[in-house]
């Protein structure tokens, strides 16, 4: 439930995250302080362990040789005090004690290094010596009972200092086996530690609850527009589709967003207001019709008529049906067209033989209305479908003789221009008034604001969606009282 | 009565009017809005059946204007049958609406009650003496038993009673009994009103000489 919320989800994250970072500075914060703190007491337990070597070594030799000074080497120009942190000196191979022999030593500290190990406070310095047997040769009187003795680590070079418990001890195993230890009692630096990791995990603890909190109200202030985005289209999809988005700041990303939601629920919204004015024109258009056979039947019903009123009632009835029939055909190819499910034909036509076949078909309407039609396409060549592209011009030259004026003409003429094949309908007729130029290619839309017997008002917006299916464009020119300039382009390609 | 129709579509014209004129009334048509204008001002129509697609003027620019001079009820005929446009009809000044395709039996109906509250008559049958007039069934019956008018009689009946009380001139008459057709024959009107008095009794019209006829109650 709770990972379903992107909020919640962010704030997991967030809080992960923070929560390494500060275990991560923390622990380096912790590890330096603690280095800092035993590096000086390594450094004075590691000296002491050389003196323990050296008060070793000036104990003199074994016991069998007890009484004897010690026997040395020549000592060699860098002095006897190059010699004192190199370990046990340098014994000739015959002179060299035979370790399983060797009886333990005895151990006092020499006199200058009493200072060093401090037998009355608890908390200085104390020291342990061990043979190599395992028996204590010597310790101060501060060491700590029953102290394990410490083996010597299987790789070279020194040994670092160990903590055991509160005691910190450096120590130092000599060639023949002895064991030196200089310890140190570090309470104070280990509860000073304690005191800094305590610090460091409060100061953790808290910047951390600080920062959720801060984190969590980010977090919520950057959700909110989402919510309102949510809430908004919660609302247009159950049906309230004036509902849009309040936009605040419309410069971050979910402003963008919210602007491209409310751009596409405008387009929505007039989409389905353009549908629905659609489906009320439509069944607008089938009302009258259906008005006029009701009307005339049940006129004709109220009494006994003659049988001329009977056939005039039949022929009225079959007006109105022959117009429904018209309308449905047109509702049908445009929602067919609409559909994308009217496929065209592609191929080469000549427009010219095109534009001819129409003319002719227009002729008698012409003749009728005493429009002249001068037709002057020359061979064009252009590509789709010729039965398409005539119905279109043929609907252009209808609306140019039915809009003429007597003894008006009308003129067709063609030509390549830019990859286009372009036709124009030109006509001498009344125009179309500036104010509805504009939407002369909506469906149902009529210039003169009533039903003209044969027409459905939806020849234009066919003949759009045709030239549209073929990838062309029809455009319009009028000038009232002159004429009306129909322009197709079709692409010859 | 005389009704004026104003339809562009010319077969519905004609049918609403041969319904409407067997039906007894007389009725003038227009088939723009142009011109039903221009006869809806010109003459005291009983009521303007009103298309709103129409050319030249639309029905709302027609029923504006007619509201500006005349109290003519108007029925609204439309195809547009969405509410804001009915409101839209009624606040503009309609006094009803019928929305295509209408049944031709309610919209003789619509159309009776609309001139019957015109004539402040809410009731459809009128009772004047021992004669009774049903506007709904247009029949009128004297003591009881049925009369038998011609539907011009008929008219000049109804007319009369829902103005009862009232001396209506001669010019009155002929302007609400015949329609722009009629051969408006001046003599045409006395041979009606001596029909009527034949079936329903000499004293049922008076005349004011001068003025013109009166039903029950004119001094």
């Amino acid at each position: 439930m709770i990972f379903n919320s992107i909020r919640w989800r962010l704030q997991i994250w967030y809080g992960l995250l923070l929560l390494g970072v500060l275990a991560g500075f923390g622990i380096t914060a912790y590890e330096l302080q603690r280095g800092k703190q035993f590096r000086r007491t390594d450094e004075e337990l590691r000296r002491r362990v050389n003196e323990l070597g050296n008060a070793l070594r000036a104990n003199g030799p074994p016991p069998r040789e007890r009484g004897l000074p010690p026997h040395r080497p020549p000592r060699d120009r860098f002095g006897p005090e190059a010699q004192i942190d190199d370990g046990p000196p340098m014994l000739s191979p015959e002179e060299r004690p035979d370790p399983a022999s060797h009886p333990p030593r005895e151990f006092h500290l020499l006199p200058r290094q009493a200072g060093l190990f401090d037998d009355t406070e608890t908390n200085g310095f104390y020291y342990v010596v061990w043979s190599r047997d395992g028996t204590i040769l010597g310790h101060s009187t501060n060491a700590p009972a029953n102290m394990p003795i410490p083996t010597k680590p299987l790789t070279n070079g020194p040994i670092p200092p160990r903590l055991r418990g509160e005691f910190r001890e450096a120590y130092q195993v000599t060639p023949p086996g002895e064991v030196l230890l200089a310890g140190r009692l570090i309470t104070s630096e280990l509860d000073e530690l304690r005191r800094t990791a305590l610090t460091l995990s409060g100061a953790g603890g808290l910047i951390l609850l600080v920062s959720m909190a801060g984190g969590w109200w980010l977090a919520g202030r950057a959700i909110r527009p989402i919510d309102d985005i949510s809430a908004a289209a919660v609302k247009i999809a159950a049906g309230d589709l004036s509902q849009r988005i309040d936009l605040q700041d419309t410069s971050n990303e979910l402003g963008r967003l919210g602007t491209v939601l409310n751009s596409t629920f405008d387009r929505l919204g007039a989409a389905l207001e353009e549908q629905k004015q659609f489906t009320a024109d439509a069944a607008h258009e089938l009302r009258t019709p259906v008005s006029v056979v009701l009307t005339q039947s049940q006129t004709a019903l109220n009494r006994e008529r003659t049988a001329a009123e009977y056939r005039e009632t039949v022929e009225s009835c079959q007006r109105a049906a022959q117009r429904m029939r018209r309308l449905i055909e047109s509702l049908l190819e445009l929602a067919r067209l609409d559909g994308g499910q009217e496929q065209m034909k592609r191929e080469r036509i000549d427009l010219a033989h095109t534009a001819a076949d129409c003319v002719k078909l227009v002729q008698p309407l012409a003749d009728g209305r005493k429009v002249n039609i001068h037709c002057a396409v020359m061979p064009l060549n252009c590509t789709g479908d010729a039965e398409r592209i005539g119905q279109v011009i043929t609907n252009l030259l209808t609306n140019a003789v039915n809009y003429n004026r007597e003894n008006g003409e009308v003129r067709v003429t063609g030509e390549a221009r830019n990859g286009s094949a372009i036709i124009t309908v030109a006509d001498t007729g009344q125009g179309i008034p500036p104010g509805d130029l504009p939407h002369i290619f909506k469906r149902f839309y009529r210039v003169e604001k009533s039903r003209t017997a044969g027409r459905t008002g939806l020849g234009l917006s066919i003949s759009k969606a045709i030239i549209d299916a073929h990838g062309g464009t029809i455009e319009v020119a009028s000038e009232v009282g002159k004429g009306t300039i129909f322009t197709m382009r079709l692409p010859q390609a | 009565m005389r009704i004026l129709i104003i339809e562009d579509e010319p077969d519905l014209l004609r049918a609403l009017a041969q319904a409407l004129r067997e039906e007894g009334y007389a009725i003038d048509t227009a088939t723009d809005g142009e011109d039903g204008l221009f006869k809806a001002e010109s003459w005291e129509y009983d009521a303007v059946v009103l298309d709103i697609m129409l050319p030249k003027l639309d029905g709302w620019e027609v029923l504006r204007r007619i509201r500006k001079t005349k109290k003519t009820p108007v029925l609204m005929l439309t195809a547009r049958d969405q509410s804001r446009d009915r409101v839209r009809g009624l606040d503009t000044g309609a006094d009803d609406y019928v929305v295509k395709p209408f049944d031709l039996a309610e919209l003789l109906a619509r159309l009776r009650a609309l001139i019957r509250r015109t004539s402040n008559q809410t009731r459809a049958a009128i009772e004047i003496g021992d004669i009774i007039i049903d506007t709904a069934a247009r029949s009128i019956s004297r003591a009881g038993e049925s009369v038998a008018l011609t539907a011009r009689e008929y008219a000049l009946v109804e007319y009369l009673a829902l103005h009862r009380g009232e001396v209506i001139t001669r010019t009155a008459l002929y302007e609400h009994l015949f329609d722009e057709n009629d051969s408006t024959l001046s003599n045409l009107l006395d041979v009606h009103v001596s029909n009527v008095r034949k079936k329903l009794g000499h004293e049922f019209i008076v005349t004011r000489r001068g003025h013109g006829y009166c039903i029950e109650g004119c001094t």
